[in-house]
């Protein structure tokens, strides 16, 4: 009743926008102001909200309700009465005179402000409705047709959802059907319409798929076996590779589709699994380079490449009989110490083999694929290997070879078997093969290089096998349980009918049969050991085994060590003092047409399941007698943690090469024994603890580490910029100058011209001129071209994207890449000289060195010591590790910094001091920036009322960041060491909180000139002592190094 | 009992022998072997798979943890359930008198209800001598070191 006797107002509602537009009396100036402030954003939700009201209903927005009563428009028809105010319906026509005054009125502030302001709030009429007077009489047509108007309104709002939700979802529980979502059927009739509209429209939405197939075409195995191998042609897939995905999150990385972590929360228990259980990764994409030749043309050829100073290198005795898997690190030729290539595993394939007499000897480099084309180049280099062999150019290829012999053995088959209409198909169409190995390799690329100089022939083996690593005390009883030696191929048995003719043939000659046993024998004295460490470390041993998949358990189960195996004694002992026999580490794997054969012969999985679906007693042993596969494999031993006092042995295991094609059948019988599966980032976890360098990453001065950096900086950096700058760190003013990436190059450029200008102010007898030392650092920045790529990432973008297309696929990224790595070559250098390493150990204050070392030559710390190093390694970093004395856990790009007295001085009065803390610096760029967004944005209006050309507008927002990001130091970076209170050392690379170690610990670089200064200036007690801050904290911890060799 | 077979069958390994390090006869080995040619590393001891009642001693953790630990296994859990009636708890080198100690802390805080005994042995540990030169082939050798295994019962009162 009140509505109508109401004093009239007019109410619009806009009808395209939506908005509300309410005209009111007095409070049209003030009001108008504040609905100017209003954000897009909030119009955009009341139009949202407004959507499915019936135009006619006026909500009042807050400020407006106070005053007004409302007129509410009781026309039918809401449209039109929006567009005419006044159209003249009968019920308006007794407020006319009003109403006309207001509505000129309205049109007024429309067109001179073009404010509009969205009501908020509901039906409330406000406080002064309810004084208003009752009417002494109303019309009773008018009223009813207003009153008809709202129900008619509210019966729209009623069919019409107003949520976000689906048409099905809004039905009662009880209601619901299963596959309501696509069938409209399943609904109740009255909701049919609604949710067909919105089929339509999720249709529309939908990722379209590429081809026209239903479901069940898309999974029948021919179009599902295309699909796949189109899939794979950009990036390898592992043969894992369809189990990984369905339970990792898969990266693509280095030209591989790689899981890299689980889905599930595995962090701890990967971690368990590693230290107590078993921990399985498949590491096939790591890349194999095979040297075949003469062995003094061989060693001869690589000696160039490693250095004895790091370690043994191809030519030790043990190495080179086989026995033992050797790792080293590759340097360009005659370049060591500089110019690293990347660390490298290595096998020789074992002299005295049955049936071999030829002088060749093999030789294997298992490599990370980041390495594997600046090594390969530079091996082809040292070689001379220079022309493709004519054989490899199709022997090597796995796509075609097989797929056209398996094609011609199965087409009888085929033919019984399949539907006529398929066959249509096939007839025309190749048939469909399953990628085995490297899907994108280009079948007119050569993979085998031949030297006519010195014979020796250079084949890429990548992909060629499965390597698969096994961490943990387990993996003994997982191995004894899964593989089962092969059985000998009898003489009774027809040697003709069976399809692994080599197996056969090797039963003939009774030296391999007595030696197969033999290694049947070790192996099965491996049951009795309870941990991989106890074995010697790159034990080889080959075995040829059965197929795995025959007696694989019903249900994944634990296996648990046989304790009835430990009891032979004698025999464990011999072979954990004596190691594994020579001839025990031979193995048909070294044979590329015995894998070839293996690989093309073995069962598939479906004639596999339907023979044991035949099988008279069901789930009863399988027996294919001489039709059952063998599988030639090599295990290697992967020592642990060598490194450093406590925990050895940890995460060591073993590695299982098999022949290609055979990576599921080998991965699922030691899964359903009880392995747990790990993917790169457990990878990333297992080097962390062992704190061995990891590749990649840790590797600064090899030109697959500077690309890794660049990419890692750019990430973080991209991460950053995506949060508001309130919300992010302002590492200006934490007075961290590089916090995405470690400017190596400039931290021991720093440092060099430190010490040199102590030495020159020393020598002038002027204390305190070593704080003079950063006077060279205005300089350098012209000098070094590395130095922009290092400041973070901004600078250069184009080099990174250039690069970052190379990543993509790092087989073809061809010489132009590796002469783009060799201009930028880094001037500094890691130290890894054993003998160095062992000095500096013992200075940090490792004390079981220590012990020993008066009797190991070792010298004292003494400035002409410390000078004749450096004078060897002017510019060189130093891997260590970094324990946290109390509370912290670093975080990579901590920075490693030197204590001051007074620090130290505190922390021998008390135990529990933190550590100091840093200053707050200033930020010279915050107000660059705001200038530079304040004259943007004159521009931009400048730009808006001249109507200029779009694209100038476009064109300046977009160098203005790209200049200058808050919170970040642009430019060229000042001197490092000095920038902050204390001078700064070195970065963390890896730091978390260890669980090997229960404390929070990091693996870094420092200076080498650094280190050396900082050890010779401290005091015995607490020389190793050094502070860490993270790039985002003011908080110094305190941390003690050590070198660990 | 059969504690002779369980006790004595039983060599103690550890995850962290360098403790043993004071036992090894470092002279000998200085004497024979140029250092500059060789690295020494230790092997893990050899060990058998362990059951749920064995505890073996080591010098890194607390003592007070370990101890706790043999009381807990001797106790059960709230209700007394899947408590052990006896426990073995191993010693190797440095760590005898440990393994000792937290014994006989056990028996003192048990009011006479537990009762040991001791078995002692001799354990082989392989040491590997790794060249540092290419030409010289690796070696091993074995050193022996004192174990205890200390059997702690529950002894029922008749």
């Amino acid at each position: 009743m009140r509505h109508a006797a109401r004093s009239p107002r007019t109410s619009r509602l806009d009808g395209l926008s939506q908005n509300l537009v309410i005209l009111t009396w007095g409070t049209l100036a003030s009001s108008h102001r504040v609905s100017a402030e209003m954000s897009n954003a909030k119009e955009r939700k009341h139009a949202k909200k407004m959507r499915n009201q019936p135009t006619n209903v006026t909500l009042s927005s807050g400020f407006v309700a106070d005053r007004g009563v409302k007129h509410r428009n009781g026309g039918g028809k809401p449209f039109q009465a929006q567009k005419e105010p006044h159209s003249g319906t009968s019920r308006q026509r007794q407020t006319r005179t009003a109403h006309h005054a207001l509505a000129e009125s309205d049109a007024n502030e429309q067109s001179s402000s073009r404010v509009t302001f969205k009501k908020k709030g509901g039906w409330k009429a406000g406080p002064e409705g309810t004084s208003q007077e009752i009417p002494k009489y109303i019309t009773a047509s008018t009223f009813a047709q207003a009153r008809a108007a709202e129900i008619s309104a509210m019966l729209k709002a009623v069919t019409q959802k107003s949520s976000n939700s689906l048409v099905f979802q809004t039905l009662p529980r009880h209601m619901r059907r299963r596959a309501m979502s696509h069938n409209v059927k399943r609904l109740p009739r009255r909701l049919r319409e609604i949710a067909q509209k919105e089929a339509e429209k999720a249709v529309h939405q939908k990722k379209e798929h590429s081809k026209n197939k239903c479901h069940k075409a898309r999974r029948c195995h021919i179009n599902r076996m295309l699909e796949f191998n189109r899939r794979q042609r950009k990036n390898i897939w592992l043969e894992t590779h369809i189990w990984h995905a369905k339970r990792f999150h898969m990266v693509k990385m280095w030209g591989y589709c790689l899981g890299e972590r689980p889905t599930v929360k595995s962090h701890r228990a990967c971690y368990r699994a590693m230290t107590s259980r078993c921990l399985l990764q498949d590491l096939s994409y790591y890349c194999c380079l095979e040297l075949k030749g003469k062995e003094e043309e061989i060693l001869r050829a690589l000696s160039p490449m490693c250095s004895g100073d790091t370690g043994l290198t191809f030519a030790a005795v043990h190495y080179l009989s086989g026995k033992c898997q050797g790792s080293l690190l590759l340097y360009r030729a005659n370049k060591y110490p500089r110019e690293t290539l990347g660390p490298v595993t290595f096998i020789w394939k074992s002299e005295r083999t049955p049936g071999d007499t030829s002088e060749s000897r093999q030789l294997w480099i298992w490599l990370h694929p980041t390495l594997k084309q600046d090594i390969l180049e530079e091996i082809k280099a040292v070689c001379q290997c220079v022309e493709p062999t004519g054989s490899a150019v199709c022997i090597p290829d796995p796509l075609l070879t097989p797929s056209q012999e398996k094609s011609q053995t199965e087409l009888p088959e085929e033919k019984i078997g399949r539907k006529r209409k398929r066959k249509d198909d096939r007839e025309n169409a190749k048939p469909v093969k399953k990628i085995v190995g490297d899907g994108t390799r280009d079948p007119l690329q050569p993979y085998s290089w031949i030297s006519p100089a010195t014979g020796i022939i250079i084949s890429d083996l990548t992909m060629e096998m499965n390597r698969f690593r096994l961490i943990g005390p387990l993996s003994h009883s997982i191995l004894t349980e899964a593989l089962k030696a092969a059985s000998v191929h009898t003489e009774g048995e027809d040697a003709e009918k069976t399809p692994h003719r080599w197996w056969a043939e090797a039963c003939k000659n009774p030296d391999s049969v007595s030696l197969h046993h033999r290694q049947e024998a070790v192996f099965e004295l491996l049951g009795g050991v309870t941990s991989p460490a106890e074995v010697a470390a790159g034990t080889v041993l080959g075995l040829t085994v059965g197929d795995p998949r025959i007696n694989l358990p019903q249900k994944r189960s634990k296996t648990l060590p046989n304790p009835e195996k430990c009891q032979d004694n004698e025999k464990v002992t011999q072979l954990l003092l004596e190691g594994v026999p020579v001839e025990c580490s031979h193995s048909f794997l070294w044979n590329q047409d015995i894998c070839k054969s293996v690989t093309e012969n073995k069962i598939s999985d479906q004639d596999l399941n339907r023979m044991r679906s035949e099988l008279l007693v069901p789930g009863s042993q399988l027996v294919l007698g001489p039709h059952e596969s063998r599988v030639p494999i090599l295990l290697i031993q992967q020592p642990g943690k060598v490194t450093g006092g406590d925990q050895r042995g940890w995460g060591s295991g073993w590695d299982v090469l098999l022949p290609k094609g055979w990576g599921m059948a080998f991965w699922i019988p030691f899964i359903y024994r009880g392995a747990r599966v790990g993917g790169l980032k457990e990878a990333v976890m297992h080097s962390q603890y062992k704190r061995s360098p990891n590749v990649p990453g840790d590797f600064p001065d090899c030109p697959a580490g500077i690309l890794f950096a660049e990419e890692q900086a750019k990430n973080l950096l991209e991460k950053y910029k995506r949060r508001p700058p309130a919300k992010r760190p302002n590492y200006v003013k934490l007075g961290t100058l590089a916090p995405f990436c470690c400017p190596w190059e400039q931290l021991t450029r720093d440092w060099e011209s430190r010490v040199q200008a102590r030495e020159e102010s020393s020598a002038a007898s002027s204390p305190g001129g070593g704080e003079m030392g950063p006077t060279g650092d205005v300089v350098p920045g012209a000098l070094m071209p590395g130095r922009t790529r290092q400041l973070s990432g901004e600078a250069g973008t184009s080099l990174n994207d250039a690069e970052v297309m190379d990543t993509d696929c790092p087989a073809r990224a061809g010489p132009e890449w590796a002469t783009s790595r060799g201009a930028t070559s880094s001037l500094f250098c890691v130290l890894r000289s054993r003998k160095l390493l062992r000095q500096l150990s013992a200075w940090c204050g490792d004390r079981r060195v220590a012990r020993l070392g008066p009797g190991r030559g070792q010298q004292e710390l003494s400035r002409e010591v410390c000078l004749s190093v450096l004078d060897c390694f002017p510019r060189a970093l130093v891997w260590v590790r970094l324990s946290l004395l109390r509370k912290g856990s670093p975080e990579p790009h901590t920075m490693i910094c030197i204590p001051a007295k007074e620090d130290l001085l505190q922390l021998s009065c008390d135990r529990l001091y933190r550590g100091p803390q840093e200053s707050k610096h200033c930020d010279p760029f915050k107000s660059k920036i705001r200038k530079q967004k304040e004259k943007e944005k004159t521009e931009k209006r400048q730009n808006r009322g001249s109507a200029t050309s779009e694209s100038l507008a476009d064109g300046d927002p977009a160098a203005g960041p790209h200049a200058l990001t808050l919170g970040l130091w642009s430019g060229p970076l000042p001197a490092v060491t000095s920038h902050c209170s204390r001078v700064l050392l070195g970065f963390v690379t890896r730091g978390d909180f260890s669980m090997a170690v229960g404390c929070g610990e990091a693996l870094g670089f420092v200076s080498l000139t650094g280190l050396l200064d900082m050890l010779s200036s401290q005091p015995g007690g607490q020389r190793g002592l050094v502070l860490l801050r993270p790039p985002a904290s003011l908080q110094y911890r305190f941390a003690r190094v050590t070198v660990e060799v | 009992m059969n504690e002779q077979e369980l006790g004595l069958g039983r060599c103690g390994s550890f995850r962290v022998h360098n403790m043993a390090e004071n036992r090894e006869p470092r002279g000998a080995v200085e004497t024979e072997l140029d250092p500059v040619e060789y690295t020494l590393r230790k092997r893990l001891p050899h060990r058998l798979p362990r059951r749920p009642n064995d505890i073996y001693v080591n010098m890194k953790t607390d003592f007070k943890a370990q101890l706790t630990r043999c009381q807990k296994l001797l106790d059960g859990g709230a209700r007394g359930q899947n408590a052990c009636t006896e426990i073995y708890i191993h010693g190797l080198g440095l760590a005898i008198n440990r393994a000792i100690n937290i014994a006989l802390q056990l028996q003192a805080g048990s009011f006479g209800s537990l009762q040991v005994a001791a078995n002692t042995s001799t354990v082989e540990l392989v040491d590997e001598l790794e060249p540092e030169t290419d030409t010289r082939e690796p070696l091993t050798r074995i050193r022996n070191n004192s174990a205890i295994h200390i059997r702690v019962f529950r002894v029922t009162p008749k």
